[in-house]
């Protein structure tokens, strides 16, 4: 036990100036890839590195607690890309450059606001590449069964349908105009009560499985909806911002690397938000590693 | 709670989600292996970086009435700087590498350590002092063969509260991916994984216990003299 003890602590002293020089290698050959801190950006980096990697590149991966951590670092470019959204990705920008009360730019339009986020990325010295098909928005889930019983497919279907529905979601949901205000103002629905139960959380999903409520604020990834016999309802009037996944790659490095561009958009032309929501599910239900979800889905695509 | 209201595409403890489960072990042992060494290397490296710093801190407090209040209450107030900010701000200047979650922890076992060396070398007996200085000690020697000595077992205690701590919070690293079982650790509560949690949580509450463990046997060896006393 002791020795083991003082192995693992003397390999540590080791590793420990191992770590500093590789923290520092960031600016040289190397790709350093980083995404936040959650399966869905955990799947991402990996499917950013499995692919560059048969590029290649010598790439590294870091999931960071939040992007105000590494966007200053992605512009100085000691990282070299992002897994980020478009629409958030856009506000961040958009904040950082006029201000927190800026009106907003992001909006359901993918490619307008793809436009809007590559005006505002270029004075920081990032460019966006090619958005993927998959899209983590937020979203409205009912029971199949509801859905079925009243013949709804989308937010429109329930509006006209005239039914009262009670609603579960983040706290701010009420107030919020693509949240409870939006689904009534947009789409006229009938809100008849509200449960602050979080945006997509277990007790959300449990409420509606119960019929507490019966319709839910949930993300369009969620991989646990389809066992849980719960359905979206699609957005059809676009309440929701486009939310598509999308690499954010410095600027300088992006010119010399046009290679390193074409196999992310590879990706990104054939990724769907079914796709995505399959790995998340092979991540947090089947307990699979993020990398090997990653690899197998890209082998599966003929992507590597 | 998740994989009990969704039966999984194989059924193993995994899928189940059980709190303990060897598949876990077995596939995950390389992975616990590094998240431990890292934790391990960070923690050792942050103590001694903040020991480093503390002992002079400690002197010139000493030394100097006047510096006391401000030493005392910068380490103090140290550690009341939220970890995220503490490393959002570090970040800029030291880059989103190993070396901000050392100096971040090294500044927060200050809080600790320079307390606890001040008041060790405060409670060297006067007359023990004098002792030494009509043998003929001059200060530094005295410093080092009568003052510390005096003093180690209370620098040894802040050594092994700042160590302890400095395990505990080694994990806030996991918001720059240096979080050493920390990174498993947040991982695991996010995605309510049961046997990551209770695997990385046995691991810090041992390796906190070991490390105690090892600096008490340490000062054992370095205070020779207080064991004989206790034998009398």
């Amino acid at each position: 036990m002791h020795t083991s003890l003082v192995r693992r602590t003397l390999v540590a002293l080791v590793a420990i100036p191992l770590m500093f020089t590789a923290a520092c290698g960031g600016g040289g050959g190397k790709v350093v890839i980083v995404g936040q801190k959650f399966t869905e950006a955990d799947i991402m980096t990996q499917l950013y590195k499995a692919v560059l990697d048969n590029a290649g590149y010598d790439t590294s991966v870091k999931n960071l607690g939040a992007r105000d951590i590494y966007l200053s670092p992605l512009m100085k470019g000691d990282v070299t890309i992002s897994a980020d959204y478009l629409s958030s990705m856009t506000e961040a920008l958009n904040r950082k450059a006029n201000g927190d009360s800026a009106p907003k730019v992001a909006s359901a339009d993918e490619q307008a606001t793809l436009t809007q986020l590559n005006k505002l990325a270029k004075k920081d010295g990032l460019t966006a590449l090619e958005p993927a098909k998959a899209e983590d928005a937020n979203a409205f889930a009912v029971t199949q069964k509801f859905a079925q019983d009243n013949h709804l497919t989308t937010l429109s279907d329930l509006g006209a349908s005239g039914l009262s529905v009670k609603l579960g979601g983040n706290s701010d949901c009420p107030q919020r105009a693509d949240c409870q205000k939006g689904l009534e103002d947009t789409y006229g629905i009938k809100v008849s009560g509200f449960e602050p139960t979080g945006f997509g959380s277990q007790a959300t999903k449990d409420d509606l499985v119960h019929g507490v409520t019966q319709i839910g604020s949930v993300g369009t990834t969620d991989a646990t909806l389809d066992k849980l016999g719960l359905v979206i309802l699609a957005d059809d009037k676009h309440l929701q911002n486009a939310e598509n996944l999308v690499p954010i790659v410095n600027s300088d490095w992006l010119k010399d690397n046009a290679k390193a561009k074409k196999a992310l958009d590879k990706l990104s032309a054939v990724l769907t938000t079914a796709d995505l929501t399959a790995m998340i599910g092979k991540v947090d239900l089947d307990r699979q590693k993020a990398a090997d979800v990653a690899k197998a889905y890209l082998k599966d695509k003929g992507l590597i | 709670m998740l994989a009990s209201v969704a039966p999984a595409s194989s059924d193993n403890c995994l899928t189940r989600n059980d709190w303990i489960c060897g598949k876990y072990y077995s596939s995950r042992a390389g992975d616990l292996t590094d998240a431990l060494v890292q934790h391990v290397g960070i923690v050792v490296v942050s103590v001694l970086l903040g020991l480093a710093v503390a002992v002079p801190l400690a002197l010139l407090a000493r030394r100097y009435r006047k510096l006391e209040g401000v030493i005392v209450g910068t380490t103090t107030a140290l550690y009341t700087i939220p970890s995220l900010a503490l490393f959002s701000l570090l970040v800029p200047v030291t880059g989103l590498g190993v070396t901000t979650v050392v100096i971040g922890l090294g500044l927060y076992s200050l809080t600790i350590l320079v307390r606890n060396i001040l008041e060790g070398l405060r409670a060297v007996p006067a007359d023990v002092r004098e002792s030494a200085l009509g043998m003929g000690y001059a200060a530094r020697r005295m410093l080092w063969r009568v003052e510390v000595p005096l003093a180690l077992p209370a620098i040894m205690a802040g050594l092994r509260v700042a160590t302890v701590s400095t395990v505990a919070l080694t994990t806030v690293g996991a918001i720059l991916d240096y979080g050493g079982l920390g990174d498993l650790l947040v991982d695991g509560t996010r995605t309510n994984f049961k046997a990551q949690v209770l695997a990385t949580s046995v691991l810090c509450v041992l390796l906190a216990v070991v490390l105690d463990l090892l600096l008490v046997g340490l000062q054992r060896l370095l205070t020779p003299w207080t064991r004989t006393e206790a034998a009398r």
